[in-house]
């Protein structure tokens, strides 16, 4: 109760920035950065595993953000939400990126750019679920079959396309790939269900 | 075309789910958001997507990152002076705390000297702008002066600043929200003039004050103060 009630303000305190932000506030805009850079980081780090290249997502997410605070709605996100897509949106495009430069495909895991996460680190599954802010949210996630679930959660924490996914599951990619897909549609009717994108 | 469009949008919504959790191979990623440039629809249906799957997002442990990355923001925006994110290492310039320590004082040593600017022939008057720099010791070190009316910024160094051998000491414009602009290097003699592109009001328009920084030999090579500062003066209007 108390914590979701620290959320709302958090959410009110930060659409309240966004909308300062939008009329070229630069108090606001450093603030705004204070308040949600380490998440943002988190997020990237753990999606690029390479620090520097999360230091240039999180710069061009906020740069973004800066010139485009404008198109912000908060009738239909939450300000963390909107700035979480942006960044995941753009760690995705760098790390696609990254393959489409690349010859051939490495799946080498010690290519010397890994980035050391805080030890302790809770695996995807732990973070997708504790990750969803809301109850209904959580048993959203909570209700997935395993595959699903762990598919999912590795893609959306650690960038995994199907292919890697594949391949880091030991299954076939048409395995992978349909857990993804059912997992994904369960998740949408069920968030859904709970009114949780609004359009 | 009306029967196949349900499959098309279910189809839809599976290459959008895919996009924004990330797992399209990177050529159908392209493709997508190509197509999501020219067609409203793919685009909704991969944004609702991106706001679904993004509040899934809070799981991962905060990072702090590095301060360098906020400077850098900083600096691609060319934000001033009132911004500042705390624990950031902000360049000297763009320290509220600095400004605090300075104001004061070379406010009141613009008075001082502004007052002797003053032609004693009302029905004339020169309109000086005058900026009195001094460093922390609030002792006068540069004066610089302009008049309203010429394109001319005079510098003169009255105290004791003197340009250590092998350096210079450049004059930087500290516009309002904006980095410095450098209004180029004072002469080893002391004594320097400095055209202006356009008239004085113009030019120091959203300017409050003057600083001096010590630089390399010829002055800054990036445009941007690199050295430390050492005197720093408000802009005073008198008229």
């Amino acid at each position: 109760m108390a914590d979701s009630a620290k959320s709302t303000d958090r959410s009110a305190r930060l659409a309240a920035l966004m909308a300062r932000v939008a009329l070229g506030d630069q108090p606001a805009f450093a603030q705004l950065y204070q308040e949600t850079s380490a998440h943002l980081y988190g997020v990237a780090v753990r999606i690029l595993k390479d620090g520097a290249a999360a230091e240039e997502v999180l710069q061009e997410a906020f740069v973004n953000v800066w010139h485009h605070a404008g198109s912000y709605e908060a009738a239909k996100s939450q300000p963390t939400t909107w700035l979480a897509a942006i960044v995941r949106n753009r760690c995705l495009d760098q790390l696609r990126r990254r393959e489409l430069d690349t010859v051939t495909m490495t799946t080498d895991d010690d290519d010397g750019k890994e980035f050391d996460l805080p030890s302790g680190d809770p695996s995807p599954v732990e973070m997708l679920l504790a990750g969803a802010e809301a109850q209904s949210v959580r048993d959203c996630v909570d209700g997935l079959d395993a595959g699903q679930k762990q598919a999912i959660a590795l893609a959306f924490y650690q960038g995994l396309s199907h292919a890697e996914l594949a391949d880091h599951m030991r299954q076939p990619l048409g395995t992978v790939k349909s857990w993804v897909r059912r997992g994904l549609e369960r998740l949408k009717a069920c968030l859904d269900r709970a009114g949780y994108v609004r359009n | 075309m009306n029967l196949s469009r349900p499959d098309r949008l279910q189809r839809l919504d599976a290459l959008a789910s895919a996009y924004a959790l990330g797992t399209l191979s990177p050529r159908a990623r392209l493709r997508l958001a190509r197509a999501a440039k020219v067609d409203g629809t793919v685009a909704a249906a991969i944004r609702d997507w991106e706001m679904r799957l993004a509040t899934l997002s809070e799981g991962a442990a905060p990072i702090t990152p590095p301060p360098r990355v906020w400077t850098a923001i900083a600096t691609r925006l060319g934000l001033g002076a009132a911004t500042t994110a705390s624990g950031v290492d902000l360049p000297w310039w763009a320290r509220v705390a600095f400004w605090r320590s300075f104001a004061l004082t070379s406010f009141a040593l613009a008075m001082a000297f502004g007052v002797t600017l003053f032609s004693p022939d009302t029905r004339t008057p020169e309109q000086p702008i005058v900026a009195v720099l001094a460093g922390p010791d609030a002792k006068p070190a540069l004066i610089a002066t302009m008049l309203r009316g010429e394109r001319t910024l005079t510098v003169k160094v009255v105290g004791a600043a003197a340009v250590p051998a092998g350096k210079s000491l450049e004059l930087w414009m500290l516009p309002k929200d904006l980095p410095p602009k450098s209004l180029g290097v004072i002469p080893d003699s002391g004594m320097g003039r400095v055209a202006l592109p356009a008239p004085p009001d113009v030019v120091l328009a959203n300017v409050p004050a003057l600083a001096v920084s010590r630089e390399v030999a010829g002055g800054s090579p990036t445009g941007a103060p690199q050295g430390p500062v050492l005197y720093t003066g408000k802009v005073e209007r008198f008229y």
